[in-house]
Formats: structure tokens, sequence, C-alpha cells
């Protein structure tokens, strides 16, 4: 395995028998040393999370989709081999610390930075979760993988009727992943096993050091902050991090951030500005958390702060929308040169259940009112708010999410190149024109009187002032 | 039992428990601005429908609607007027109006009432009363919250003006969340219900039992939102006071 400065995965020692991925064992020489260190691929065409996840049986979509290079063959079979060994040493402060308790030569080669990051593959591979939609899809599957053990169990060849089956799957799957409609892609947005904020950032950086708390008391999990560098260049990275089972979203708040969380936002966008770095962020967030210790504590002059200031800031900015984007939660980190959004993700100013409730007066009229509102990437490129929609992999983000990650890369750099010609002068000016813009409004046509008979008519008599005119 | 007559001539505050009832814009706007000096600004802006929106009733009908019903074309009036002999810049929103909802034209008139401020340099009074963004326009709504506070960043920020927000019954929502608390002071009416939040929300999503009077003006205060709380009947010179120790400052380098 090569040591280059990639992002590297520590992979404990302490998980039991039974957790897969993050369990390794420890067989080096050296002893106390409980860790092994684990090399991302970067030249395979699978990224981090997916080689990890590919060690165990993984899903039939996901392996015939993927190609691995000799190389991550290698590791993957020296991974299996590992987790197949039934001696394992426990380490007691796994949880707490990703660091080994003393460290070894080996461990002290090359960047020290991953064993900073407490963010670690699972120990247990997440259960599938099938949206409504695709069930058509799981029967065939379903059928192809009967076939396959009927044909294992008696030797004969059925592998015309298995080709046959799989070539109309994959036509079924461009069909309905081709066409979306905007209450499929609200539940493709929310998908349980969506790549995170953190598995994006682990799949596009070289260098990831994630930063913490707001120096006023808290450093909130429902919001991640970090630099990181992205093809030698160095960026500041933020965003909402959901989590990635029900444990990790509750230690995340699911991803619904504090007062607390916008205000170490800013106090990352403005330490970004001072130093230099570019600005990246990610939504990901079904909306800001509407507790009453949130509303003690300020949320609204939190996000109504975090406006302001964004407009400010004398580097260039550019969010990008991976998953929800709830309402004032999102536009507090939302503020930007460039919207990218992924093309399943959504962007609402109520979440179609809420919006549902107030102006249907039923719940059950959410699927009218996501298509009401408007709120997917295409919809929203039309009405000018977003300026590009990234494309995901056939099969959302969810199935293939290095391939999503590397899209989104290249679209960031893209736009990132461009607006690192402007100066900060006209950044500010583009930034504030772009929100400028937005909003439709009718006028130009005189109203009819009864419509302003509650307006205090003009009684000035200035001599000389005209009426007020924009310059 | 508060006899209209009697309650509009103590500005809809209830003479026992000092109770400040929602008041309309105009009402607002008259007693507060010196006679034969008000311009108003943007009169005819009014909302169109974005999305082609569609529940029980179109968005378009329900406009119209509001507009027969209310006497006005959106949920804000803005203009220029002098108040105690300094010209300053209100705008004042109104809650019966669609429930005071911020959409584009809303949006669109306070920006430019800001950039207008800028301009000629005035002091800019925002009343806010909404119940948050506008549903029916949809992620457009949502943007009115940034583009009115960059109008602010640079009102604010580089031009070093005053921004006095006045929060009133009740301000909840993308107001609270954008231009309602960004300001240089802000003032709240007594007992006014401000919220980022409702308190529907935080029962139905969370399931927390919300405490009498925690949303109210004198919790906020309490817990340094807010820099005062003023009478109805006092804002006219509070606001005139404040313009004048402001503009007495001895050591101004723009």
């Amino acid at each position: 395995m090569e040591a280059t400065c990639l992002p590297r995965i520590y992979v404990s020692a302490s998980a039991k028998a039974s957790s897969g991925l993050a369990s390794c064992a420890s067989t080096s020489n050296t002893g106390n040393s409980s860790w092994r260190r684990f090399s991302c691929l970067r030249n395979s065409r699978i990224g981090v999370m997916e080689s990890l996840q590919m060690s165990q049986n993984f899903e039939f979509n996901n392996w015939r989709h993927t190609k691995m290079s000799k190389k991550s063959v290698a590791c993957v079979q020296v991974l299996r081999a590992k987790l197949n060994d039934t001696e394992r040493k426990t380490h007691d402060d796994d949880d707490e610390y990703p660091w080994p308790q003393k460290f070894g030569t080996e461990d002290l080669e090359g960047s020290p930075l991953p064993f900073l990051s407490r963010f670690k593959p699972l120990p247990n591979k997440p259960k599938t979760v099938t949206l409504p939609f695709e069930i058509p899809l799981l029967e065939i599957e379903k059928n192809i993988n009967k076939i396959r053990e009927t044909a294992k169990a008696t030797g004969m060849d059925f592998s015309e009727q298995v080709n046959e089956l799989q070539r109309k799957y994959d036509e079924m799957r461009k069909e309905l992943y081709g066409q979306l409609s905007p209450v499929q892609r609200l539940s493709v947005a929310r998908h349980p096993h969506r790549p995170t904020f953190l598995e994006h950032i682990l799949n596009i950086t070289d260098k990831w050091l994630e930063l913490h708390g707001d120096r006023a008391g808290c450093d909130d999990p429902a919001i991640v902050t970090g630099i990181g560098t992205i093809d030698g260049m160095s960026f500041m990275f933020i965003g909402h991090q959901k989590g990635r089972n029900t444990k990790e979203n509750i230690y995340r708040n699911f991803a619904m951030p504090g007062p607390e969380g916008y205000r170490k936002a800013l106090r990352m966008m403005r330490h970004a500005e001072h130093h230099g770095f570019p600005i990246l962020t990610f939504v990901d967030t079904p909306g800001a958390y509407a507790g009453l210790h949130a509303e003690e504590h300020g949320q609204g002059e939190a996000i109504a702060k975090n406006l302001r200031e964004m407009f400010g800031l004398r580097v260039p900015i550019i969010t990008t929308v991976i998953g929800e984007g709830g309402s004032g939660g999102a536009l507090g980190i939302g503020c930007c040169d460039k919207m990218l959004m992924l093309e399943n993700s959504v962007y609402f100013v109520a979440s179609p259940e809420a919006c549902a409730a107030i102006l249907w007066r039923t719940a059950d009229a959410a699927p009218k009112a996501t298509e009401a509102m408007k709120i997917t990437a295409h919809e929203l490129v039309e009405l000018d708010v977003v300026d590009e929609v990234v494309k995901e992999p056939l099969g959302g983000a969810h199935g293939d999410p290095y391939s999503a990650s590397q899209n989104l890369k290249e679209a960031i750099m893209r736009h990132m190149k461009d607006l690192l010609k402007l100066d900060p002068d006209s950044l500010l000016k583009h930034r504030k024109a772009k929100f400028r813009k937005i909003g439709a409004v009718q006028e130009g046509v005189k109203l009819d009187p009864r419509f302003k008979r509650k307006m205090k008519p003009r009684d000035a008599h200035l001599d000389g002032e005209q009426p007020p005119q924009m310059t | 039992m508060l006899h209209i007559k009697f309650s509009k001539q103590n500005k809809s505050v209830c003479e026992e428990c000092g109770n400040h009832l929602s008041m309309d814009s105009m009402e607002r706007i008259k007693p507060s601005i010196d006679p034969n000096t008000w311009i108003p600004l943007d009169e005819d802006t009014n909302s169109k429908d974005v999305l082609s929106f569609c529940d029980e009733e179109s968005y378009e009908n329900r406009l119209i609607r509001s507009q027969e019903k209310t006497g006005l074309p959106e949920a804000v009036q803005t203009g220029i007027g002098y108040s105690n002999g300094t010209l300053i810049a209100p705008g004042v929103m109104d809650f019966q109006f669609m429930g005071g909802s911020m959409g584009s034209a809303v949006g669109e008139k306070i920006t430019r009432l800001i950039e207008y401020a800028t301009q000629k340099l005035l002091p800019l009074v925002l009343v806010c009363a909404s119940g948050g963004a506008r549903m029916q326009e949809g992620t457009v709504s949502l943007m009115q919250m940034a583009k009115i506070s960059s109008a602010l960043h640079y009102y604010q920020v580089q031009k070093k003006l005053l921004y006095i927000s006045i929060l009133t019954y009740p301000t909840t929502g993308g107001v609270t969340a954008s231009f309602g608390m960004l300001g240089d002071i802000i003032i709240a009416e007594s007992k006014a219900y401000i919220a980022f939040a409702s308190k529907r929300v935080i029962e139905e999503t969370l399931g927390q039992k919300v405490p009498d009077g925690f949303q109210l003006a004198e919790a906020l205060f309490e817990n340094g939102l807010l820099d005062l709380i003023v009478p109805r009947i006092l804002i006219k010179g509070v606001l005139s006071e404040i313009s004048d120790l402001y503009s007495s400052v001895p050591y101004r380098k723009n």
C-alpha cells in the first residue's frame, strides 16, 4: 500500500468481531500499537468510503458499477484477511479518541492530520433502504438473485435469462432516475444513506483538518467547519452534518444547528477572510433548530448576523446544497457568489409538510405542496436562484458517493477558477447583484385606488423637490 | 371590553393592562410623521405570482382579495418624512395583509427604501410585523431575506448609518432572522410576540412545552436580545432623542 499524503482512515482494532469495517486486527510486531494505517486509494476509481464498504459483501448494484484497480483489489484483500482474523485486541477508549494510546514508528510516518479526524467509517454496514418508487427495481433484483441461486444449486446455465433481466433492470433504472418527480427527488434528498458533508469532504480533499468551537461556550455538532486542500489549494469548508445512523443523528441533532452553530460558522468565515481562504459551504439541513434553548439564545439574531456579514466577506464563497436546504437554517451559511445544487437536492422556504398543514390545512397535501412550491434544483435554476445543477450518478448520490463527490469537485473548482480572477470589490458587488435581482414584482401600472385607500398619501409640499428618484 | 374609538385614541393600547394591540400601518405612520412632510415610495409595487401557485385558492386571487379587504397593495408601506424635525426613512409593515408575510414585493420595497436612505444618508426605521416568509412565493421569498441583509450591510457596515428596528406584535420567522434583529438599536413594544420558530412549531415538532410568556418582548429583554422596550405613546419622542444622540457624536471618521 502506498503511504502518500492522502486522507487516511484509521481503522480501530477495538471493534468486535461482528462489526466488519472498522475492525482490523493488530498483527504488527510493534507490540502495543493496536492500529493499522489504511491508505486512501488515490489512483483507483473508488474512494475511501467505498473501498472500505466493498470489503464486505457490497450491494449488487454498486458492485456492478464500480471498477477496481489492481492496487485497490490488493488493499481490499489485505483488509478482508484482517477482518477474518478472530484474534482482536480491545481498545477501551476507541469511541473517544481516534488516536492510539501509544504511537508506533510507522504511525508517525506521513501526515498526522488523519489522527485528528473523529469521523470514521461506520462499524456496522447500514441496512438497505428502498424508496417507494424503487420497488419495481427491487423485484427484478430479487428475481435475478433467485435465478443465480438456482443456477448455483442445479449447475444449469441460466446466463441468458440473467442477462435479459439485467438489461431490463438497467433500462428501468435509467428511465426511473432520468425522470424523477419533485416528490421523488425530495425522498432522495432525505435518503438516510445520502452522502453527508464529511463524506464528500473526505472524497474531494487531499488534506482535511476540522476546527471547532465558537469561542463562546459551545461547539455545535450540527455544523462542521475546517480547512482542507483541493488540488493543492486551501479552502475553508463549512457545512451541516447529518448523521449516518440514528445514534449519529442524535449527536448531530439531525443537522439542525442552534445559534451557537451559526456563530461558529461566522467565526470561521471571518477567520477565512482574514487569512485568505475562499469559503465553500455545504447545505444539508431540514432547518434551524426550533427549540427553547435556541430561542433563548437568539436563533433569529444569529442567522440575521450571518446573512449580513456574509455580504461583506472579501473572499469567494460557493454554496452547494447537497441534501435538503431548509429555509433560514440553510440561508444562514448560504449567501454566496455561486449557488450550486446536486441534482436531487431541494431548497425550500418551509418544509412541504409545514406548508401543507398551513395552506391546505392537512398534512396529507404534502405531495401537492412539494409540486407547487418548486423546490427542486432544475426548477430553481429556471427561477434564477441557483447557478448550476451538479449531475448525480444514476441511482442518486447514495448509490455511488465517490462519483457524486467528483462531479461536485469538478463543478466547484470550475466556478472557483472564475471567482478567483475577481478582485474583492468586484466580488462583493457581484454577490450583492446576484441576490438583488431575485424577486418578481409588478409595477409601472397605477393600481386601483381602492387597493391603496389605507396607504398614507403624499402630502409633502417641499418646494423644488421632485418625487424620489433612485439614481 | 374596549370601545374602538377610545382604543384608537389611546393608540390601541389597553388602558387597564397596558397590552399593546396590533395596529395597522396607516395608524402608525400618521401620528409619527410631521404633517405635510410624507412622500411615499413605490406605491404601485405589488406581488406577482412567480410560481403560479395554487393551493385552495390561486395566489393571484388571494392577493386581489387581500388588497380589496385591507386597502393596501402590499404588506409594507415605505416612504420618507420628517419626524420632530428630522428627516427619516420609515418602513412600516402591516400584519393585516396576508399575515404580514414577506414576499418579493415587500423585499423589493424595503431594499429600495434602504438604498434610498443610503444615497440620501437618512436614518432608517423599520417597524416589523410579520408571520414570516410568504410560502406562495417559495424560495424566491426566502432570498428576500438575503437581499435585504445585503442592502443593510452596505448601509450599516460600509456607510455606518443608523438603523433602528421596532419589533411589534407579532414578529416571527424570516423577518426575525433577517432585518428584524439587525438594528443598531432594537426596540420592542411591550408584550410583543417575537420569535424565530413560533410556539406551535416548537410544540408540534419537538413536543417541548413552551412556558407562558416565553417569546414575549420582556423575556427576550431578560435574555439580552433587545435594547429597549418602549411603550407606544413614547416611540416618536424616543426615536427623535436617539437620532439626536447619534448625530451629536464628536468623533466621526468615515
